[in-house]
């Protein structure tokens, strides 16, 4: 083989290999633009058919139609893999049909990739709820507060704290609660209705003194607020704060101008009627008076309420008791506690006797508190042995109670 | 089997071009990779596509149980592709592994564009189409089909043309899984069957490339959505060697239902072979009417509802049984499609049943059902594919997530000890001894008795030299003296020289007795003062170790009468010296 040969050979092999080479590009690039295409269409179909389902699921879930929405988000799903608005319907949907345990799961493994997320630790803590597992659902209700949140984290945070306070309440945990609603009370921004909703939530939580702060708080928000006066009104009636319930109950009527706001006519009515008993409440307890003449003055009235009612129910039990004897059957052991218990209680009005006049009273502190204690007694044993009382009676053994 | 074209050389141009031929290869090797690669990968996303697009249009864009279509559109298929494979494309039948290992040895790496083009086509329709196969074996004989094409097309030599077929099977695998270190591992595991530096570098470009090029297209995200896991609790591994003893058994019970039914199926008059895709595709159908669609196709939406928990333990199990019945129906009738995506398919069921069951029973544990049902795939490609290497780095790969190592080696090796002592014969092998070839297995090769080294053939008195050993200062006329002293005591062919520069020289008794033949009487003379070596020839005798293999010293005997074995730690310091006939003589032992 000559050098010329190979030389000319290497030229050709060169250019051939340079041919091949540019052909090889161009068949590339056309392919890769044909490819370009197609998958750009291809993904674009899937994209649409992704909508398509998980619109269909969204409807479904809509309309209350839990197994269908599964099914369509399912398969959104398989055309839009990992798209998270898409698996959170979804584990709704699975919730809703009440799948629990595979919503759960598919909760789980979302918050698996997101431990923080607030959304899903929040659905967790609602499905530990709904299986009665509590510490579970503390646990991520706390970590719903502390997750991350898209939109208005603060909004988010609180109504989870909320949930979260009322979840507490539902169990009975009321200091838990009382300290949830108060960071997140202390957190929320200056809204009459904000402060009227920790204001029911504290109530709920038996932290009624809270509780009438943040009405007092929404009443000065919003001074023309009927649905604060009214709760405010109505708290410190059941804390027998009457004279306060009375201004706010006034004030409740009046701003709803020809109706209470709480809405409804018998609401309504209550509210009038908590604020007649309020008025009737401030003449009748002995608490309220300014001076000794009148608190003696209402103590007395009281003692002569009082005395009726005893004497009302005390023939009511004798006669039972006397139908009974003449029935020739021996009187139930209820009747006849009760006639022991009104037996005790006529001794001890007949040892009162002396404890009618203003001079008796005003001479001895401790016959005011003598006299108060068996009106008060009077109006508790009469309620269990002869029914509930209504009118003055029913307002006495209201401030019974509060006195106890 | 496809048959290459016969090349005809003549000329004496074409002699030429021969000659350069080596050294132009060399340099095309790896930009060819790159080409291959990028094509492959290409192709593989078109392919991919081909399925989603047929599966929506065939089954429709939801299908459910009770969709009668699902029943009708697999038994249609089938009968389409079995018409197709008879009487247009008639290699395009199985996986696409065993063909590309069988166009590897037998046939220089050569498969036909029509085989590639039958392919592409014939698979996405049969998996699109609800029968229960993978795109990834498909995957892998496109891109050895590109690889063949474009080598051809460059006028490589043939020993190039083999050399390429298992660099496109890397790049379509890769493209397929989107995981570059486990298609070069499968190959050289399942394809190649050894390391070797010049293949080595071709397939990491071409599967890297192939792998670019798909993420540009899928993204980077893995082909699995993984849910995060961790190992915490070292009492959680009993619970992974569980799921290895069940994965093996599963395995087992997988290779044997194909081993049984596919040359069942085979052996049937040739009429029936082209009902057979058709009948399986109505059963796979029904499967899928009667509840369970999600054995239909590759299966990849059920793997990752199952990594996610979105299954009850039953309904697991059911998936796991009922993919192994769907995929040994389309499998055995012949149906083109692979069968990775079945395995990972059942694997993943079978590690979320246990997870479910770990869960369920043992709560205080924590590994997520996801974690069981990603280490599940590995342990089935472990047992079932017989991949053990590529097994572990799928699983890695595919979950980004190293924290798994651990219940992925035990789970991995326990199946795959078990399916090995259970079924002998990997499957791919069984496949092809069905088929009449005999391609070499690579498990086999690893398992083989490994080759004989220096120190077999030295022997327990490896420090004992037989032959005289001088010093290459010594005079010619000490060197005589000392050669004779020795000839006296004992026969020997050649002496051993220690030369200055501390390599050795073997000398044989002719090639002394001519130098010594100059020598005169007086002991005095410019020659007999001389030193030995600089008598010597430059070369020295190679430097060889005792753990080098025995074969290697073959060649040097051409050369060198003696062959000293140095210790590796002292320089100089032999440990033994061996001739030809040491060596024949270990190897007739």
């Amino acid at each position: 083989m000559t050098d010329g040969i190979a030389i000319s050979s290497k030229r050709r092999l060169m250019l051939h290999d340079g041919v091949t080479f540019l052909i090889l590009t161009l068949a590339t690039v056309v392919l890769f633009v044909l490819t370009l295409l197609l998958f750009r269409s291809f993904t674009e179909h899937r994209a649409e058919l992704a909508t398509r389902w998980a619109g269909r699921g969204r409807v479904a879930l809509t309309h209350g139609r839990p197994q269908d929405a599964v099914e369509a988000l399912r398969t959104a799903l398989t055309y839009s893999p990992g798209e998270r608005s898409y698996e959170l319907m979804l584990a709704e949907a699975l919730e809703g049909s009440g799948h629990t345990e595979e919503a759960t799961s598919y909760f789980l493994n979302l918050w698996e990739a997101q431990p923080g997320d607030g959304v899903i630790n929040l659905e967790l803590a609602r499905l530990a709820k709904k299986k009665r597992d509590r510490n579970e659902a503390v646990r991520y209700f706390q970590a719903a507060v502390d997750g991350s949140w898209e939109g208005d984290g603060v909004e988010h945070r609180r109504d989870a704290r909320l949930e979260l306070a009322n979840y507490l309440i539902e169990q009975k945990d009321f200091a838990t609660a009382q300290t949830e609603l108060l960071i997140a009370g202390s957190n929320a921004p200056p809204d009459a209705a904000l402060e009227v909703m920790f204001g029911d939530a504290l109530a709920r939580a038996e932290d009624n003194a809270n509780a009438l702060i943040y009405y007092q708080k929404a009443i000065k928000l919003a001074p023309r607020n009927a649905l604060a006066y009214e709760k405010a009104g109505r708290l410190a009636y059941r804390m027998g704060d009457y004279a306060r319930a009375r201004g706010w109950l006034e004030r409740a009527v009046r701003e709803s101008a020809g109706g209470l706001a709480s809405g409804g006519g018998t609401a309504g009515e209550d509210d009038l009627t908590l604020l007649r008993n309020s008025e009737r409440l401030l003449v009748l307890s002995p608490s309220v008076a300014r001076t000794e003449q009148d608190r003696i003055t209402r103590e007395l009235d009281d003692r002569s309420i009082a005395q009726r009612r005893f004497a009302g129910c005390m023939a009511q039990v004798s006669k039972a008791a006397a139908d009974l004897t003449a029935g020739a059957q021996g009187a139930p052991s209820g009747a006849a506690a009760g006639l022991l218990a009104m037996q005790g209680l006529n001794a001890r009005w007949a040892a009162a006797k002396g404890l009618s006049t203003r001079q008796t009273l005003s001479a001895d502190d401790a016959n005011e508190d003598t006299l108060v204690a068996l009106i008060d007694d009077t109006e508790k044993t009469t309620a269990a042995v002869c029914g509930a009382p209504s009118g003055d009676d029913a307002l006495l053994l209201l401030l019974a109670e509060n006195r106890q | 089997m496809e048959t290459e074209p016969k090349v005809i050389e003549t000329s004496e141009d074409e002699a030429a071009i021969a000659a350069l031929a080596p050294a132009r290869e060399e340099r095309l090797l790896l930009l060819l990779s790159i080409f291959i690669g990028v094509i492959s990968g290409l192709l593989v996303v078109s392919f991919r596509m081909a399925i989603a697009w047929l599966s929506v249009l065939l089954l429709g864009s939801s299908p459910g149980p009770r969709q009668p279509r699902l029943i009708i559109v697999p038994a249609v298929v089938g009968l389409a592709v079995a018409l197709l494979t008879r009487y247009v494309f008639p290699q395009v039948r199985g996986s696409g592994v065993n063909q590309t290992k069988a166009a590897l040895y037998i046939s220089n790496g050569y498969i036909s564009i029509r085989t590639m083009i039958g392919k592409f086509l014939l698979a996405s329709l049969a998996i699109g189409g609800g029968h229960s196969l993978g795109p990834e074996d498909p995957s892998l004989q496109i891109g050895a089909g590109v690889a063949s094409l474009i080598s051809r097309k460059v006028g490589l030599s043939r020993e190039r043309l083999r050399i390429f077929a298992p660099v496109g099977a890397a790049a379509g695998l890769a493209a397929a899984f989107n995981a570059p270190i486990s298609a070069i591992l499968f190959v050289i595991e399942e394809v190649i069957g050894q390391w070797s530096a010049g293949v080595l570098g071709s397939v990491v470009l071409s599967a890297v490339s192939a792998v670019v090029v798909a993420r540009w297209f899928w993204g980077s995200e893995p082909m699995f959505r993984i849910p995060a896991m961790s190992l915490r609790d070292p009492r959680e591994l009993l619970a992974y060697a569980v799921l290895g003893l069940v994965g093996g058994v599963a395995s087992l019970v997988f290779a044997k239902s194909l081993g049984w039914l596919r040359p069942r199926l085979r052996n049937l008059p040739g009429w029936s072979q082209l009902l057979q895709p058709a009948l399986a595709g109505l059963l796979v159908g029904g499967i899928g009417y009667f509840g369970l669609p999600q054995v239909m196709g590759a299966g990849y939406e059920a793997i990752d509802q199952a990594m996610h928990g979105q299954f009850v333990l039953h309904i697991l199990l059911l998936l796991a049984v009922f993919k192994i019945v769907a995929t040994t129906l389309s499998f055995s009738s012949g149906t083109p499609g692979g069968m990775f995506a079945p395995t990972l398919f059942i694997g993943a069921m079978l590690g979320a049943a246990v997870g479910s069951f770990e869960k369920h029973y043992f709560p205080h544990l924590t590994g997520s059902t996801g974690s069981y049902a990603l280490v599940g795939m590995g342990v089935l490609f472990a047992a079932f594919l017989r991949v053990p290497l590529t097994s572990v780095f799928m699983v890695l790969e595919v979950s980004g997530n190293y924290s798994v190592i651990l219940p992925v080696i035990l789970a991995n090796t326990i199946a795959y000890l078990i399916s090995r002592a259970l079924q002998p014969v990997p499957i791919f092998e069984l496949f092809t001894h069905q088929d009449g070839l005999y391609l070499p297995s690579m498990e086999e090769q690893r398992e083989e008795r490994p080759e004989l080294h220096f120190e077999d053939a030295l022997g327990v008195e490896r420090t004992e030299i037989r032959v005289p050993v001088l010093k290459g200062s010594q005079t010619v006329w000490e060197a005589r003296q000392s050669v004779t002293e020795a000839a006296a005591k004992q026969e020997f062919e050649a002496v051993l020289i220690q030369c200055k520069d501390g390599g050795w020289y073997a000398a044989s008794r002719p090639e002394l007795e001519v130098i010594f033949a100059s020598l005169g009487t007086d002991p005095n003379e410019a020659e007999a003062k001389q030193a030995i070596e600089e008598r010597l020839g430059k070369d020295r005798t190679p430097v060889m170790f005792p753990d080098q293999t025995l074969s290697s010293a073959l060649p040097y005997f051409r050369r060198w009468p003696l062959l000293p074995i140095s210790n590796r730690a002292m320089r100089g310091a032999l440990e033994g010296v061996l001739s030809q006939a040491d060596v024949l003589r270990r190897y007739q032992r």
